[in-house]
């Protein structure tokens, strides 16, 4: 914690031991709804419409569809690293909420708080930015200890 | 490497690379400072000293180390075990006789920064004796590392036609006599 008071962490990715590539990192998604409240109308349409088809694009996620006897619909997503977000998605329309489910879904699940060194460009390189690998000549094959020479 | 989709990228920006590097005939000094630079994680444009970015470094072969001048003798390892005359100095001959992978380890322990984040550093420090390296991180490497001195070969290693064509200052005469 620093003395601002706010929890701050650097840019960084939830690989596992920092080797790995990327996996959708929303394990569980729960859309917890009331048949015949107003205020679950929104959802109910992005229910009839849009939660197949989500499903059917995100095979890594499931996708529970739970009628309650609830006033407030919510939305709450469940990531690998054991985060949970809820989201209330009381009086809002199908379209806000695919879009809602697209944001949660592309999340990494990491707490979201001030980011040190926040560095931004308008223009992206066209390379792309670093990774270990640039300016790396290319090998084939595992990479192994080079084999001592018979004396 | 253009496959990298968009997000994978970002991703494999943050990734840790292992690196290996043979302490074969090689000065531990100068295997220090690589291995020291590549564990901070100095070596990488996105470098900030809290952010914990260090790579790992997997370092073989440290048996075969070669200290330069009399170091082997000349070199003292101080520790003390805390009770009264516990004071112990040993060679780096001693020392290495005892365990091969020590004085790599005191070398680069002793060139890390002395903070919190140095014992977190050495155990990204893979540290052998030979070259047999375990199923499980021989799959991580990533990159070998140069070695930074040329090993000088022995006149065991060179074939009987290059010592022949080696040039001579002075060829002995037929008569002479060898000591």
């Amino acid at each position: 914690m620093t003395s601002r008071g706010t929890p701050s962490r650097f840019l960084r990715s939830v690989l596992q031991n920092g080797v790995g590539r990327y996996v959708c990192q929303l394990k569980r998604i729960s859309i917890i709804f009331s048949k015949k409240a107003q205020s679950s109308l929104g959802i109910r349409d992005f229910i009839e419409e849009g939660v197949v088809d989500y499903a059917k694009k995100n095979p890594g996620t499931v996708v529970y569809v739970s009628p309650q006897s609830c006033r407030i619909p919510k939305i709450v997503a469940e990531y690998l690293n054991g985060n949970v977000r809820e989201e209330l998605v009381t009086n809002k329309t199908a379209p806000q909420i695919s879009e809602l489910l697209t944001k949660l879904t592309d999340q990494s699940g990491l707490d979201i708080i001030r980011i040190r060194k926040p560095f931004h460009t308008d223009n992206p390189s066209i390379q792309g930015q670093w990774h270990p690998f640039t300016n790396r000549p290319p090998t084939i094959g595992p990479i192994r200890p080079q084999k001592q020479d018979a004396p | 490497m253009s496959s990298f989709s968009r997000s994978a990228q970002q991703w494999a920006t943050f990734a840790r690379s292992w690196f290996v590097i043979d302490a074969r005939m090689q000065p531990p000094g100068k295997i220090a400072s690589m291995c020291s630079i590549r564990l901070q994680g100095k070596h990488k444009p996105i470098y900030h000293a809290i952010s914990d970015c260090g790579d790992h470094v997997v370092v073989i072969n440290t048996k075969e180390i070669a200290f330069s001048g009399n170091k082997w003798e000349q070199k003292v390892y101080s520790s003390h075990t805390g009770y009264p005359g516990g004071f112990k100095q040993v060679t780096a001959a001693q020392l290495h006789h005892k365990d091969p992978k020590a004085i790599m380890k005191l070398a680069v322990y002793g060139m890390l920064p002395k903070n919190l984040q140095r014992r977190t550093m050495m155990q990204r420090l893979h540290i052998f004796a030979d070259d047999e390296l375990p199923e499980d991180i021989q799959a991580n490497l990533t990159e070998e590392l140069p070695q930074p001195r040329k090993i000088p070969r022995k006149l065991s290693e060179y074939t009987q036609e290059e010592i022949d064509a080696f040039p001579r200052l002075w060829t002995p005469p037929q008569d002479y006599k060898m000591k």
